[in-house]
């Protein structure tokens, strides 16, 4: 006869033994913000399975733009929504000031001798690195030589601006500036050669619309970074990169791991997986395109130059002196650019 | 609030009124829950925002009024607030125009027909407005649909700007909120007795007589909800102002946008939140006045 303790018993071993599986297979999971659109993508195709196979850990991906994540995470106060941030240079600053990283200890990195110099600090890990310059539309214009041409015919009428909003935006207006005869910490000889030419400038956009605005031939030059014109071009899109005469832009795109973080651990072999030579080439190959940091990785040859050494001459800005300076930027490009 | 319980012969208490009192209590009490509801989720976000906005730093510790004094103190915010309800008007006034129309063609036709149009209508909310949004740039876009229509039509030589204009935003928002003003529209007309209208033209009036004093009065309710609706939506939409109106067309949307997500400046961003509360409420609250008054005046 079955008795209640028979059934109980009997119940409670069907409840554990069905636990079992998972407690021997998975190891976790990890909530790690990712950029919106082709960050997701690769990052949801190829660093996921790679971080379940190696460490049978869950990355639960929330997209988020470097802005979103820090204003999530100060709202949060302590509780961050995601283990690891990934963010630009301007976001990144602004996240140390306010506090929300854990400082990184880089002895739990298998991969950071794989890094060259700097890459790796107390707050973060360079996974990626930016290059901005000029992309035009070889079927529309010739290719422009530098800043300055891009306010004289035929680029001025075909060209398609962004503000301050994003790293790209802030960095291309600095240089810019300079050309003009300004510096990294005044932008109004930009300002004022643009408002010169503004009524023929063929758009003035928010970062995000760009890319469709040049697909769609409302623009044939803009300032962004070889990523999505290696994108846009993967795409059957008309598109050149041009390095500037005064040189290309180049940033460096961060991981770090957030103060409070449910899973720290677990958010360490995150990044140690995304700097590690594997992911790395796989993120480098189309449709992806990402501009690799690990030195064991060879470069793809639509980048403008032939190894990661060749980086160091590019062009590098001081975002701890722009970011103070960034709000009042974007008021002025506002009025200037107002209709 | 009002109960069942009926007044006791010659005003004497009863115990049935004691009753009723006791039932007064309870379902004032069975509201609480909501009302607490209603009071977290809609008025605390709201009194912490205007709390925010009293702080003059961005790390939000030292109170004062900082933040009002520079965004009342720019004429570039009244700019701003005048051409976001500028905008709301316009759309407004565009999806009346087209709106009304397609509102009458559906009154008239055939129940078949009528679940056709309402499928029509309907379908644009089940896509996302990023997908609308994005579907514009394709058609107003220098090489788009429109431009390349009037080219080949040989009709203009040049392609017409018509992304990042004021007109253009106007163009695609008066679709994306087209059904907003033609659901309560229709909703209300189809209220509406057929008699009246076959009174009407008994009586001897026209058809256009027909629509002025009786159709448009009494379909003033759902055209008012219809324009508070759109006008609300659309000073609102974010997404279509700066990816079809782009950088150079300032609405506030955008500048809550830059102020807390881009500089973190949290209690400017909500001042600029508070002044389009403001904004929309006033505009808003003019329309439902005007919406009780022609209600007033069709069935008074």
């Amino acid at each position: 006869m079955i008795t209640r303790r028979h059934l109980l018993a009997g119940a409670t071993a069907l409840g554990g033994a069905s636990l079992l599986p998972s407690i021997a297979y998975a190891k976790g999971s990890v909530a790690a913000a990712i950029y919106p659109g082709t960050w997701e993508e690769a990052f949801r195709a190829i660093v996921a399975p790679a971080l379940k196979k190696k460490d049978s850990i869950d990355l639960e991906l929330q997209p988020l733009f470097a802005v979103d994540q820090v204003a999530k995470a100060k709202a949060a106060r302590g509780a961050p929504p995601f283990d690891a941030f990934v963010l630009d240079p301007g976001p990144r600053i602004t996240a140390i000031e306010g506090g929300l990283f854990e400082k990184l200890d880089a002895k739990k990195l298998t991969n950071a001798s794989k890094l060259p110099a700097g890459l790796v600090d107390e707050w973060g890990v360079g996974v990626n690195a930016q290059v901005v310059g000029i992309a035009y539309n070889p079927k529309k214009v010739p290719a422009p030589k530098g800043w300055k041409d891009l306010f004289s015919d035929p680029w001025v009428s075909r060209l398609g601006i962004t503000g301050f909003q994003t790293t790209f935006g802030t960095v291309s207006l600095i240089e810019i500036a300079k050309v003009f005869g300004g510096s990294e910490t005044n932008i109004e000889p930009a300002l004022a050669e643009l408002k010169k030419v503004l009524p023929k400038i063929a758009a003035v956009g928010q970062p995000a619309a760009m890319p469709g605005l040049f697909q769609q031939g409302q623009c044939d030059v803009i300032y962004t970074n070889t990523q999505t014109v290696a994108t846009l071009k993967g795409r059957g899109v008309d598109i050149e990169f041009v390095k500037p005469e005064t040189g290309a832009i180049t940033f460096l795109t961060t991981l770090h791991i957030a103060k409070g973080a449910a899973d720290a651990d677990n958010a360490y072999k995150y990044i140690d997986l995304v700097a590690g030579k594997e992911v790395q080439e796989a993120l480098t190959k189309p449709p992806y395109n990402f501009v690799p940091v690990n030195k064991d990785v060879p470069l793809p040859d639509y980048l403008p130059m032939k190894s990661l050494d060749e980086m160091s001459s590019f062009i590098r800005h001081d975002w701890a002196k722009i970011n103070p300076l960034r709000a009042g930027w974007i008021e002025k490009f506002n009025k200037e650019m107002a209709k | 609030m009002r109960t069942m319980t009926p007044p006791s012969p010659g005003g004497a208490t009863s115990p049935a009124e004691g009753g009723g009192k006791r039932s007064v209590l309870a379902e004032w009490q069975l509201a609480l829950p909501l009302a607490l509801a209603f009071a977290s989720i809609f008025l605390a976000p709201l009194l912490m925002l205007v709390g925010v906005s009293f702080f003059n730093d961005d790390k939000i510790s030292q109170p004062g009024f900082g933040q009002w004094a520079k965004f009342l103190g720019d004429p570039f915010s009244y700019k701003v607030i005048a051409d976001t309800m500028l905008l709301g008007v316009k759309t407004v006034g565009a999806t009346i125009l087209i709106g009304y129309p397609l509102a009458l063609v559906y009154l008239d036709a055939s129940p078949r027909v009528q679940k056709v149009l309402i499928f029509v209508i309907v379908m644009p909310l089940l896509l996302s407005v990023v997908v609308r949004t994005f579907a514009w740039i394709v058609v107003l876009g220098r090489e788009g649909v429109v431009n390349t229509v009037l080219m080949q039509l040989g009709l203009i030589s040049e392609p017409l700007r018509l992304l990042q204009t004021e007109l253009g935003l106007v163009i695609s928002l008066t679709q994306i909120e087209m059904p907003l003003m033609l659901l309560p529209l229709i909703s209300v007309m189809s209220r509406l007795d057929p008699n009246l209208r076959d009174a009407s033209a008994a009586l001897g009036a026209s058809r256009w007589r027909t629509l002025f004093t009786v159709i448009v009065p009494l379909s003033m309710p759902g055209l008012v909800a219809g324009c508070l609706l759109v006008f609300a939506s659309s000073t609102t939409a974010f997404i279509s102002q700066s990816v079809i109106g782009g950088v150079r067309l300032i609405y506030l949307p955008l500048l809550i946008w830059q102020q807390s997500l881009v500089v973190f400046n949290w209690p400017f961003a909500a001042v600029v939140s508070i002044a389009l509360l403001i904004s929309v409420l006033t505009v808003v609250s003019a329309l439902s006045w005007l919406g009780r008054r022609s209600g007033g005046y069709v069935h008074g």
